[in-house]
């Protein structure tokens, strides 16, 4: 007489901080938009979608990216928080762009 | 960033000459490149983060993108070879949707910014497929410096 195995349950993961949720989200946009000229394409994307659905909590992560002057996250926080600290003939310019958040994180008392 | 090769994003490039001719930035893209601005994000987003040219319509048709490129002086044209003191720009759609923009060099080849990765140098077409669509609209303006200026300047 067979038997039938016994099913092994996968253990749970451990739950995925904000940090590593983010990790892996910029992760896959980097790699998913890396030839993508299109801002709505850029910011359409699932990825970027779910970090803005991230809310207040990625700010700081977002300003440490912008520290280290990686990818185009001004775009994130201007959805996420609401602001816009870019003057107006800065647009396009992605370091001033960057340099503009990080003064209005420290300026929000922000700590990354 | 990534380093995918750039044959499994562009297959026209599979067996074909292309020459990597600068490092990877996120400055810059590809409408920027081909309008010779290598400091700014151009696209004409409808929130107005990017940079793109006053009084030009921010919408994502080839319609703008001509109107950009009239600013700078290029007039549309009905081919991309290269002639004798004009130079060219191209933009790519996909679905009528402007999705790239390349320059034509003094050789007769052309300059991609590949967005956030580097700039190439190749034929036109290689572009052509699923990321970048293909060619919708060719443009020329006269050079204002000899020739054998710009191409020095162009360095290949």
């Amino acid at each position: 007489m067979s038997t039938v195995p016994l099913r092994q349950t996968p253990e749970a993961l451990p739950p995925e901080s904000a940090a590593q949720k983010f990790q892996r989200l910029a992760a896959l946009w980097r790699a998913e938009t890396a030839y993508v000229s299109s801002t709505s394409d850029l910011v359409g994307h699932p990825a970027f979608l779910e970090i803005v659905g991230m809310g207040p909590a990625v700010v700081p992560l977002l300003l440490r990216e912008l520290q280290n002057r990686t990818d185009h996250w001004h775009r994130a926080l201007r959805r996420i928080t609401g602001a816009d600290p870019v003057a107006p003939a800065d647009r396009g310019n992605i370091d001033r762009a960057a340099e503009a958040w990080l003064r209005w994180g420290k300026e929000q008392g922000y700590e990354w | 960033m990534v380093d995918l090769p750039l044959e499994d994003v562009f297959p026209g490039l599979r067996g074909q000459r292309f020459d990597i001719k600068s490092p990877k930035d996120d400055a810059y893209n590809c409408v920027a490149w081909a309008a010779g601005d290598g400091g700014n994000w151009w696209w004409p987003d409808p929130d107005g983060e990017d940079h793109w040219p006053a009084g030009v319509a921010r919408a994502e048709t080839v319609a703008a993108f001509r109107d950009a490129f009239a600013r700078l002086g290029y007039t549309p044209c009905d081919h991309d070879q290269l002639e004798a003191g004009y130079e060219k720009v191209a933009v790519f759609a996909l679905a009528g949707r402007p999705k790239h923009a390349a320059r034509q060099l003094p050789t007769g080849r052309w300059a991609s910014k590949l967005d956030l990765m580097e700039d190439i140098e190749h034929a036109l077409h290689d572009l052509t497929g699923m990321a970048y669509g293909s060619v919708m609209l060719v443009m020329k303006r006269r050079l204002t410096v000899p020739q054998g200026e710009k191409a020095a300047e162009g360095g290949s």
